[in-house]
């Protein structure tokens, strides 16, 4: 009897001409498929995802929901409040800081319009602008949290977890963020979270980092990588 | 890090991302493509093939119910559409001579003074290979290069994995008989 285990299935030959034979397998030439295959493929893609014209009309409108419709209604207000202020008497000072308010009012309605957009890309643009006022919107810091937690595209949530890192300080957020940390399947957003906690994180999260790790409640090579970088941790404790 | 396994990303394929079926591709279509080869011996054919498994596999994600690997659910669907496409072809008899063509010139292009040389081996397992029946060819073919374990090569041959090791002696012997059969036929020329 003869075993070869070297790729492929253990074979177990019965001679050792077969067992030969099939180490010899593996010397056969392989061909590669033409650059059309690849091409061909993600046209079908393309087309099998592309959602039908009457919903793309919508969604370049922007009435597709009631997101859409509720934006648009904030734009005609925020514009008659406006006119309505700066023709009315009064100090110059009130006036501006009305016109302030009315247009973080309309900057958050399309930050989160965007980030609740069907289209990937508009959410990560939803998100990007989100950078600019998540320290100021406790509204925002919650949506991307949301996005943080439940995207189905891990490039958006991991825009949103980076997003979020200035807010790790506030309790409300970090204690939500170590908890997804411990709760998310998925190693890529746990690598993401681990990387914002190891780069921002305050002691007492650090900490917490360490201790699931150890008890090995992370993704099994993310505890290693959480491990190797504790003596880091440690090290700036006790400076 | 350990890269995104295959079943997290038929997961989300399943939950509407259908970008994740691109890296699916990227990871899959080569070995996709060349077992299609192996079936139907013909590009265009296999190339085809590689591309509706992985329509298929984008309309049927969510029925991947993850008690196998991801790989052998795929090769088992290609293996269904390849058949399904021998099937039809045989029954038009319009059978992919095309890409017989391909063979034949593999095999007219070997002259005697190739058979003379040293480098000539492979050639032979090469022609020994394509003589065999597709269900041995198959079986071979997977074992030797996908998979390396009898319960995913079962699972993407569409049988238990004890069958899948008792084809794969088979595939083998006959393979070696053939390969004798060829061999003795270059010295003889």
């Amino acid at each position: 009897m003869h075993d070869e285990t070297k790729g492929g299935v253990p074979f177990e030959a019965d001679e050792a001409r077969e067992a030969e034979l099939w180490a010899s397998l593996t010397d056969l030439p392989r061909e590669e498929p033409g650059p059309g295959l690849r091409q061909g493929f993600y046209h079908a893609l393309e087309r099998a995802a592309r959602p039908p014209w009457w919903h793309r009309l919508s969604e370049w409108l922007g009435f597709r929901n009631a997101a859409g419709w509720l934006t648009a209604t904030a734009c005609v207000l925020v514009g008659v409040a406006s006119g309505y202020l700066l023709s009315a008497p009064g100090g110059d000072a009130d006036r501006l800081l009305a016109l302030e308010q009315n247009v973080a009012t309309l900057n958050r309605s399309l930050i989160l319009d965007r980030i609740e957009n069907t289209s990937a890309s508009k959410r990560l643009r939803g998100v990007i602008d989100a950078v600019d006022v998540v320290q100021a919107d406790p509204v925002v810091a919650r949506a991307l949290l949301d996005v943080a937690s439940g995207d189905r595209v891990f490039a958006v949530r991991s825009a949103a977890i980076d997003a979020l890192a200035p807010e790790l300080a506030n309790p409300e957020v970090g204690e939500q963020l170590m908890a997804m940390l411990e709760a998310s399947p998925s190693p890529l957003v746990q690598l993401a979270l681990v990387d914002l906690v190891l780069r921002n994180g305050s002691n007492a999260q650090l900490e917490h980092l360490v201790e699931l790790a150890r008890e090995g409640r992370l993704h099994p090579e993310l505890n290693e990588h959480v491990l190797g970088s504790a003596p880091d941790v440690h090290g700036e404790e006790t400076i | 890090m350990q890269a995104v396994s295959d079943e997290q990303l038929i997961e989300w394929v399943a939950r509407g991302d259908a970008s994740c079926l691109g890296t699916l591709f990227e990871r899959h279509h080569r070995a996709l493509y060349q077992y299609c080869l192996q079936l139907t011996r013909h590009r265009a054919t296999s190339e085809d093939l590689v591309q509706d498994t992985f329509m298929k596999i984008l309309k049927k994600a969510g029925s991947f119910r993850g008690d196998g690997s991801f790989k052998a659910w795929l090769f088992h669907i290609a293996r269904n559409e390849a058949f399904n496409h021998l099937r039809k072809a045989k029954r038009r008899k319009t059978s992919t001579a095309t890409e017989d063509d391909m063979r034949d010139q593999l095999i007219d292009s070997r002259s005697a003074e190739q058979a003379a040389a040293g480098h000539q081996d492979m050639d032979i397992v090469r022609r020994a290979l394509d003589s065999l029946p597709e269900a041995a060819r198959e079986v071979i073919w997977l074992g030797r290069f996908e998979f390396d374990g009898y319960e995913d090569l079962g699972a993407a041959l569409g049988c238990t994995a004890a069958t899948a090791r008792v084809r794969m002696h088979r595939a083998m012997k006959q393979l070696d008989k053939i390969l004798i059969g060829i061999s003795g036929d270059i010295r003889h020329a």
